[in-house]
């Protein structure tokens, strides 16, 4: 089955075999997985975002209106859970003093001898919410900006912007440690 | 798709970024285990629906021709009157599971020149087909929802594309995305 296409596996699924949902989880858990922890540079958070996220997808499947483009319809659900798991941190932090932001703090790999990933995910952590957003699903994801418009709901032109914005601030914070 | 070629710098971020993440060894584990099973009518439905082939004789297809016709007369009386039943009221979407103290809220929004307009939001997934608006006049859409009680963030969605808050309800305050969603509070007028 895991060779299927998916909209073949949304049927399966909404046929009475949940199993079936197993193939898109494996299928589509790592990609999510990179896209979450590095927007909410918390792992813990992200697996639990990640987990609603596709909880609520099996849980609405019936509402997946083009099964054979799941991966985009998945997508606005993860977007839409980090957000959400973004703007509760935000609260709590509002609410408990010191509770600095964890983005930046525990997304460094095991292995980062040089600390090069810890330097990326500073600097991440350091763009607009929104800029992060756009340029994760652009240059990592590598989504168009049509597929991008549908997922964050946000116009072309403004996720161009934000993109732009993005590397510029990319390229200057991460040369400014460079040559530090 | 990704066009970073010459910039040597943030090639390297994207393909650091690219590496995968490990979550947890049970995470699949705790997704499946998470998930209902399916309703007790799915499997005798697709027993039901199951194509089969049938042989019958000239005799037996007349009776059966018989048999059919007449179940479909009782069927089509019985099926109208439990529409008449059943039928919510109309136009009023339903979100999922609303419980008994749901409220119907009105969405409207003034979007001449739309094709499509549709509600989304927490209510129901950010899903831009679950809710769709219906035209009424001028250039005017409308839909009735039950909302649970509580407090839910939504947006528009016109042709799909343009997201846009309500023009008349409070903006999102934790909203930091650059997308206007706007919070409706269902409840608030009994507490």
């Amino acid at each position: 089955m895991t060779d299927l296409p998916d909209g073949v596996i949304v049927r399966r699924v909404l046929e009475g075999d949940p199993d079936a949902f197993g193939v898109l989880l494996s299928r589509y858990r790592d990609r999510m997985a990179r896209f979450a922890v590095h927007m909410l540079g918390d792992r813990d958070e992200a697996e639990d975002a990640l987990q609603e996220a596709f909880i609520r997808a099996y849980r609405s499947l019936r509402r997946c209106a083009d099964p054979d483009r799941f991966d985009a319809w998945l997508f606005r659900i993860v977007v839409n859970r980090c957000r959400t798991a973004a703007a509760r941190r935000a609260r709590r932090a509002r609410l408990v003093a010191g509770d600095a932001p964890a983005v930046g703090r525990a997304a460094a790999a095991p292995a980062d001898p040089d600390g090069w990933r810890e330097e990326i995910e500073r600097a991440l952590a350091r763009l607009a919410p929104e800029q992060r957003e756009a340029f994760l699903l652009k240059h990592v994801e590598e989504l168009s900006y049509e597929e991008m418009a549908r997922i964050t709901g946000a116009g072309e032109s403004a996720l161009k912007m934000r993109v732009k914005r993005a590397c510029e601030r990319l390229r200057g914070l991460l040369r400014e440690r460079q040559y530090v | 798709m990704s066009d970073l070629r010459g910039d040597e710098l943030l090639e390297r971020v994207v393909a650091e970024l690219r590496r995968p993440v490990a979550l947890s060894p049970d995470f699949d584990a705790r997704v499946m285990a998470a998930l209902e099973p399916p309703s007790p009518w799915t499997a005798p439905l697709r027993w039901l629906t199951r194509p089969r082939t049938v042989t019958v004789s000239p005799l037996g297809l007349l009776g059966a021709a018989a048999c059919l016709a007449g179940l479909v007369v009782a069927g089509a009386a019985l099926a109208t009157r439990a529409l008449r039943v059943l039928e919510p009221p109309p136009q009023v979407a339903v979100a999922p599971a609303p419980g008994p103290r749901a409220e119907v809220v009105r969405f409207v929004l003034a979007a001449p020149g739309a094709r499509r307009v549709s509600v989304i939001g927490d209510f129901n997934d950010w899903d831009a087909e679950a809710t769709p608006l219906r035209p009424a006049a001028a250039g005017v859409w409308v839909a009735d929802v039950a909302l649970p009680p509580g407090r839910h963030e939504y947006a528009f969605l016109i042709d799909g594309r343009e997201w846009r808050a309500d023009p008349i309800a409070p903006r999102a305050p934790a909203n930091e995305y650059g997308v206007p969603n706007s919070v409706i509070t269902v409840g608030a007028r009994s507490s």
